[in-house]
C-alpha cells in the first residue's frame, strides 16, 4: 500500500469523470428529476373515479316523511370528493364499463328503500371492471364508506338502538365484468411486468450492440457495402425480436405456470404485442446509441428512458390514477399502449377486434422511430 | 485502359479544416496505386469519399464510371481500413461470409469462394477460431479477406501494413501484386515511404492537395532526389 500511488489513481478517476460532462450533469440532475416524479405520483391528489349510479328507488312513505335512502347515498357519495357520478340507465352498465367511461356502477333498485326498511339491511348492487383489483377495493371500500354514512343518521331516528350495534347495515354485492375476486394485485401488474422486462432487454442489447458496431469500426465497414441503412436497421430488429420473443415465452410460461397469475386471452396475440413492443425498443435503442458515446453512457438512459416509462407508462400506477397534467406524458411513451393491450388481452381474455387501436398505435411509434433510428445510422461517420 | 477511379477538383471540408483540397486524380485498371503523406494529410478522408462514406463539399469522385456516393456499385469495391474492423464475438469464417453476403456474392459457389480467400490469407486453419482469439497479425489478414471475398474490381486499402511485422508486410505485398496481375484496381495509402516502391504510380499527398504524382523512379528523378523521403521533401518545399 503505498499513498502517492492510491492517491494518482483516485486523482485519474475523478479526471476522467470529470472529462465526460454528460455524466457529471446526469449525477447531479438525474436524482432531481426521479425524486421529483415520485414526489408527484405517490403525493398527488388522485384523479376522481368515474363511478356509473343506476339510480331506480322509489323511496318509501314512513312516519317522517317520504324517504329514499338511494338518494342519500348518492348524496354522500357525491360529498365524498373521490368519486365522479354519472348518471346510467340500467342496459348501459356493461357498455359504458368496457369502453372505460365508469370504472364500476352501483344500482339501486325500486324497492331499495323499501327492502331496507323491511331487512335493516341495504343491499348495493355493485358492477365492477375488475381488471384493477387494487381499484375495485378502492370503489367498495368508498361505496361502503357512503353508504353507512348515510345510513348512520336513519338508523337512529327510525329504530333507536335495536339492531345489533356490531352488524354493518351494508351489504355490498359486487359482480365483476372482467376477471372477479380470485384476482390479485400480481395479476394486474404481471402484464405490464412483461412489457417492461423485454422492453428493457431489447432496449439495451440494441443500444449496445450498435455502440460496438459503431466503436470497433463495423459500422463504417457495413456501410462500404451495398447494405442501406434501412436494410442494417431492419435486419437489426428481426435478430433482436427474436429473443424478446423467447424472452416473452420463458416469462409467460414462468408467471402462468409458477407464479399462477390469471391469464385469460390467446397466446399469438400477447406475442403479438411483444414482438411490436420489441420492434419499438430496437429501434428506440438503435436511435438512442448514436447519442451515446461509450457503455457507461449507454447504462444512462436506463434511468432517463426506461425508468419513466415504468413510472408513467401504468406499470404501477394506472393512468387514470395519475393527476391530469402527468397523463399526457403517460400517453406519449410506447409502453404504455404495451401495458393495455396485454392487459386486455391477459386480464379481460379481449381479443384483436377490442386492442387493435393500441397496436396501431404502437405500429405507429415503431415506424417513426425506425424512420428516425435509420437516419442517424449517418452515411457519413466521421 | 480504362480510368477506375478518377476525381475533379475533389474538396471535402470539416468546418475551417479542408481535409481534402482540390484533388485531381486518374487510376487505371490493374495499376497498384499508392497514397502517400503524413498523417492528418488526408489520405483517410480521400479514401472515405471514394468509397462513398463522406459526402464531397465540392467537385467530383467516380469510382468504376459512377459519382460516388453510390451503393449499387459497392458490390464491386473491397475496403480495408487502418483497424480491423471485424466482429470479435464471431468466427473469421463468420465475419468473411457475412460480409460476402452483404456485398451480395452469390450464394452459389460462396463456400468455395470464402476457402480459397482463406487459404490465401493463409488462414484455413483458424477459419473455425473467435476472431478476439486471433493475434494483431491474423485479424489484420482476417480483414484482407473480407476485402477481397466478392471478387472486388477495385480494392480500396488505408493503411493496410499499419501495425502488421515486417514478414507478413512482404506477404501482403506479394497479394497485392499477384492481384494487380489478375486485373484488379487497387488503391493504397501508407507513410511509409518504402512501401511506396512496390507501387506502380504514387501520389504525393499533403494538406489535401496532390503535390506531384508518378512511378517511384519518375518522382525520384524530376525531384533530382535520391530517395523518395527527399523527393516528397523537395515538393513539399516547392509548394510551400
Amino acid at each position: 500500500m503505498k499513498a502517492r500511488r492510491i492517491f494518482s489513481l483516485a486523482r485519474r478517476v475523478i479526471r476522467q469523470i470529470m472529462h465526460d460532462r454528460r455524466t457529471v450533469a446526469l449525477v447531479f440532475v438525474m436524482p432531481i428529476f426521479l425524486i421529483t416524479l415520485g414526489a408527484i405520483l405517490f403525493r398527488a391528489e388522485a384523479a376522481l373515479i368515474p363511478l356509473g349510479v343506476v339510480n331506480e328507488d322509489e323511496g318509501m312513505a314512513t312516519p317522517m316523511g317520504k324517504m329514499a335512502i338511494g338518494q342519500l347515498i348518492v348524496d354522500e357519495m357525491e360529498a365524498s370528493k373521490a368519486l365522479s357520478l354519472v348518471a346510467l340507465p340500467r342496459d348501459q352498465i356493461d357498455a359504458r364499463l368496457r369502453d372505460g367511461a365508469v370504472q364500476g356502477t352501483v344500482v339501486f333498485p325500486a324497492d331499495f328503500t323499501a327492502g331496507f326498511y323491511k331487512n335493516r339491511q341495504a343491499a348495493i348492487d355493485l358492477r365492477l371492471e375488475g381488471s384493477n383489483p387494487a381499484r375495485s377495493q378502492q370503489i367498495a371500500a368508498r361505496v361502503t364508506q357512503a353508504a353507512m354514512k348515510a345510513l348512520a343518521g336513519q338508523m337512529l331516528a327510525a329504530q333507536g338502538a335495536s339492531a345489533g350495534a356490531a352488524e354493518l347495515p351494508v351489504t355490498l354485492n359486487a359482480t365483476y365484468l372482467y376477471a372477479g375476486e380470485s384476482f390479485d394485485t400480481m395479476d394486474f401488474v404481471a402484464p405490464a411486468y412483461i412489457a417492461f422486462l423485454v422492453f428493457f432487454l431489447v432496449f439495451l442489447l440494441t443500444c449496445v450492440s450498435f455502440l460496438r458496431e459503431r466503436s470497433q469500426g463495423t459500422m463504417e465497414r457495413l456501410l462500404a457495402t451495398p447494405a442501406s441503412r434501412l436494410e442494417i436497421v431492419v435486419g437489426y430488429i428481426g435478430g433482436l425480436s427474436l429473443f424478446a420473443l423467447i424472452q416473452a415465452a420463458v416469462i409467460v410460461l414462468f408467471t402462468v405456470g409458477i407464479i399462477r397469475i390469471h391469464y385469460l386471452g390467446s397466446l399469438w396475440l400477447l406475442f403479438l404485442v411483444v414482438g411490436l413492443l420489441a420492434i419499438v425498443g430496437v429501434s428506440l435503442g438503435i436511435l438512442c446509441s448514436t447519442f451515446a458515446r461509450n457503455e457507461f453512457q449507454v447504462v444512462q438512459f436506463i434511468p432517463l428512458i426506461i425508468i419513466p416509462q415504468a413510472l408513467l407508462g401504468g406499470l404501477i400506477w394506472a393512468i387514470e390514477e395519475m393527476p391530469g397534467y402527468l397523463q399526457p406524458f403517460a400517453y406519449a411513451m410506447p409502453l404504455t399502449y404495451a401495458n393495455r393491450a396485454l392487459r386486455d388481452v391477459m386480464l379481460k381474455g379481449l381479443g384483436l377486434a377490442e386492442i387493435w387501436p393500441n397496436l396501431l398505435i404502437l405500429a405507429a411509434f415503431a415506424l417513426i422511430i425506425v424512420a428516425l433510428g435509420a437516419l442517424t445510422v449517418r452515411r457519413e461517420v466521421a | 485502359m480504362t480510368t477506375v477511379v478518377e476525381t475533379q477538383a475533389l474538396c471535402k471540408h470539416f468546418g475551417p479544416i479542408r481535409a481534402v483540397d482540390g484533388l485531381d486524380l486518374a487510376v487505371q485498371a490493374g495499376e497498384i496505386y499508392g497514397l502517400l503523406g503524413p498523417n492528418g494529410s488526408g489520405k483517410t478522408t480521400l479514401i472515405r469519399l471514394l468509397i462513398g462514406l463522406l459526402r464531397p463539399t465540392s467537385g467530383r469522385a467516380a469510382v468504376l464510371g459512377q459519382t460516388m456516393p453510390d451503393k449499387a456499385i459497392l458490390s464491386q469495391v473491397g475496403y480495408m481500413t487502418q483497424t480491423s474492423a471485424l466482429y470479435d464475438d464471431l468466427t473469421v469464417r463468420d465475419n468473411v461470409a457475412f460480409f460476402a453476403e452483404m456485398c451480395g456474392l452469390p450464394p452459389a459457389g460462396s463456400r468455395a469462394r470464402i476457402a480459397e480467400v482463406l487459404e490465401l490469407v493463409d488462414l484455413q486453419d483458424r477459419a473455425n477460431s473467435l476472431v478476439r482469439t486471433l493475434s494483431g497479425g491474423m485479424k489484420q489478414r482476417t480483414s484482407l479477406a473480407v476485402a477481397l471475398v466478392h471478387r472486388p474490381r477495385l480494392l480500396l486499402l488505408d493503411e493496410p501494413t499499419v501495425g502488421v511485422d515486417p514478414q507478413l508486410r512482404v506477404t501482403f505485398w506479394s497479394y497485392f501484386r499477384r492481384l494487380a496481375e489478375s486485373g484488379v484496381t487497387l488503391i493504397v495509402s501508407s507513410h511509409v515511404m518504402d512501401e511506396a516502391e512496390r507501387c506502380d504510380r504514387l501520389g504525393f499527398i499533403r494538406r489535401g492537395k496532390l503535390l506531384a504524382g508518378g512511378s517511384a523512379a519518375a518522382l525520384r528523378a524530376q525531384a533530382g532526389a535520391a530517395s523518395l523521403e527527399e523527393a516528397f521533401l523537395h515538393f513539399a518545399g516547392e509548394a510551400g
